[in-house]
């Protein structure tokens, strides 16, 4: 048979209507699960409370460190850091100690959008943290934290004016935080109100398979302000609570314009609770010999001195300064590596605080880490008890201190919730979400993700 | 970053994708601040090479206008791209070596699959012979031997190719790489943000 003949053969597929699946997801930065739980138990969040009486809310786990720019990276590729080569909101470029910033280019895993547009499936994103700057993708998205321009962080580019005319903005201005808590609180609610409207008219106008829509605004509100959640009689107190009733305003617009054709799912990237200290790791490994800087009060890392066997990063990232791997590296691969971990990890773990330990755990990176970018991960991660915030500072001179910040991120207390009754989880994990989503969509889970589908 | 200019040379059959992977890769340049042409091999012909036909000669004729004006834009920082069916491998070559900065992007496609989307409607008129010579029909195409970039638009998304594509233009510096992803100003923005966050 000829090419003529061939193509004059060709026959057109036939196609019969089945209505689609889709998954609508709601993310709420830094949202734990208590919190969630004794809103709707006290009347806070009705609409929530409604939905999770036919729902599973589940205590979710997170990976450490339990970051934004980790976690939201392990929910929306379903795999760990030493498969999408996100650690932390900094890292050092190859064979150096120059800082650089991970953004959505240094992602080596595919994200579930990109999955869902091989099966010609469209996904509109909102404000997902480590995805700027936007890339193309078979749908829309926003960039969520650290985006810095909104142009970068807008795909398609014809979504740009939409999202000026609705004013829309990036993220809150933290610094407002330190100068006044009436104009902090005025902004977040004015960052909220614009991301809503942004939601809801994409939710209405665009087609998708996949809808997420995140609120960063929550997290915000968390690290500066948490102490008025606690303590009943603070003077922002019925803010903060204001704060959640409008959140779930939004829970109840989203819900109300589902059918019966679409999963309803809510997540958050990790907990918040109480600080009690802020805890200066690269303090401690000065202080105990392990960490040399060329100047008093170094800016970061950067101004590390030769002579140094290990230094820390932001949160919880310890790094082995091995031969080889950097330029000033002293530590020999091998007995002299381990001996150093093991001895690090016992000196950390003797760390107290008016008598408790404030390290939970310390784990060696292959505890908690696999994948074939094993060779960036952090030689030891740590885990705080509640109440103590590790901090990657290198300009401290003391171990513990206080500073403006009253919540700190946990990494057990996450929240993961799907509107039905029976899930296969008791606790899942984050990278559990982008599987489940793409069992609900009906699209093959690649076989090396680390998550499991929940459903 | 200054801009390097340079060529973006798309060759493939019709209906491959060329137009919309040159549209998508336009848009990412211009994202960046970057300056950037297109000429569609479709567009030219109405105007750069109106008249020309579709014998060896014309055809010949029409991608060394392209290639020259190409080589016009590249020569002053403008990225250009092409995107013309551009079946001869000798002509490319020649533009190629015209240019120096050059990155060819074969895009891959069955011509069973081309003449299915058949979005123009023109391999119908190539089986029924109103258009008596039409490439990957009934006049050949040559493959590039070596180009910078393959894509296959009958087996990736349209996504994964640009992807692709863009990844080698960040490779070859035509692009910001990662680590420049972020301007000096915007790269002490991020910095100001995560402070106040105590993240740094």
């Amino acid at each position: 048979m000829g090419i003529l003949d061939r193509l004059r053969s060709l026959g057109k597929p036939q196609t019969t209507e089945v209505k689609e699946k889709k998954v609508v997801l709601i993310g709420l930065d830094g949202t734990p699960y208590t919190l969630l739980k004794q809103f709707c138990a006290d009347g806070t969040m009705p609409n929530l409370a409604k939905i999770v009486a036919t729902s599973s809310l589940r205590q979710m786990d997170v990976s450490i460190p339990e970051v934004s720019s980790t976690s939201w990276t392990c929910f929306y590729t379903g795999m760990n850091p030493a498969q999408h080569g996100i650690f932390g909101f900094l890292d050092l470029q190859p064979n150096s100690y120059k800082i650089y910033f991970p953004n959505s280019k240094s992602v080596k895993a595919p994200a579930l959008w990109d999955v869902l547009g091989n099966y010609g499936k469209r996904s509109i994103v909102i404000n997902v943290p480590e995805t700027y700057p936007a890339k193309p993708l078979n749908g829309a998205l926003i960039s969520g934290f650290v985006a810095t321009d909104l142009k970068k962080a807008t795909y398609p580019p014809e979504l740009f004016p939409t999202l000026v005319e609705l004013g829309y903005r990036l993220d809150p201005d933290a610094q407002k935080a330190r100068e006044s808590k009436d104009a902090f609180l005025a902004d977040i609610y004015d960052v909220f109100e614009k991301r809503r409207k942004t939601i809801l008219q994409l939710f209405d106008q665009e087609k998708w398979s996949l809808f997420i829509g995140t609120i960063t605004e929550t997290d915000r509100l968390h690290h500066f302000m948490w102490d008025a959640l606690v303590d009943k009689n603070h003077p922002y107190h019925n803010g903060f609570l204001d704060f959640y009733r409008r959140v779930d305003g939004l829970i109840g617009e989203v819900y109300d314009r589902l059918d019966s054709n679409t999963t309803f799912m809510m997540c958050s990237d990790h907990g918040f609770t109480s600080i009690e200290q802020q805890v200066y790791l690269n303090f401690w490994l000065k202080d105990n010999g392990y960490l040399k800087f060329t100047s008093e009060s170094p800016k970061s890392v950067e101004e590390m001195a030769p002579g140094t066997r290990a230094f820390a990063m932001d949160p919880t990232r310890i790094y082995i300064n091995l031969k080889g791997k950097y330029p000033n590296g002293i530590v020999e691969p091998g007995a002299e590596y381990e001996k150093l971990r093991l001895e690090i990890a016992d000196g950390l773990r003797a760390i107290t605080y008016q008598g408790r330990p404030v390290i939970k755990k310390v784990f060696m990176k292959e505890d908690v880490f696999r994948g074939p970018l094993m060779e960036q991960a952090p030689d030891l991660i740590v885990l705080s008890n509640y109440g103590f915030d590790m901090k990657g500072s290198t300009n401290k001179q003391v171990l513990m201190d206080r500073e403006i910040f009253t919540g700190m991120h946990t990494q057990d207390d996450a929240h993961f919730l799907i509107n039905r009754k029976d899930i296969n989880e008791k606790k899942p994990h984050i990278c559990d979400i982008a599987p489940t989503i793409m069992k609900e969509l009906g699209v093959a889970i690649p076989s090396d993700i680390t998550g499991v589908a929940l459903t | 970053m200054s801009q390097k200019g340079f060529t973006l040379w798309f060759t493939g059959l019709s209906g491959a994708g060329k137009t919309t992977l040159a549209h998508i890769v336009e848009t990412e340049m211009r994202r960046h601040n970057l300056k950037v042409e297109i000429l569609d091999g479709d567009v030219v012909r109405t105007n750069l090479s109106k008249g020309l036909g579709f014998s060896k000669e014309d055809r010949d004729t029409n991608i060394r206008r392209i290639g020259f004006v190409c080589h016009l834009l590249s020569r002053n920082g403008v990225a250009a791209i092409s995107a013309a069916i551009s079946p001869y491998r000798e002509i490319r070559d020649e533009v190629r070596k015209m240019i120096g900065d050059f990155v060819e992007v074969y895009v891959h496609c069955p011509v069973e699959v081309c003449a299915k989307r058949d979005v123009k409607g023109l391999y119908a008129k190539a089986m029924s012979g109103e258009i008596p010579v039409f490439t990957g029909v009934s006049d050949p195409y040559e493959e590039p031997l070596n180009p910078e970039v393959i894509v296959d638009s009958s087996t990736e998304t349209v996504e994964e190719s640009a992807q692709k594509i863009l990844k080698k233009l960040e490779e070859l510096g035509y692009l910001p790489k990662t680590e420049e992803v972020y301007s000096e100003e915007e790269e002490e923005e991020v910095k100001r943000r995560l402070e106040e966050l105590g993240y740094f």
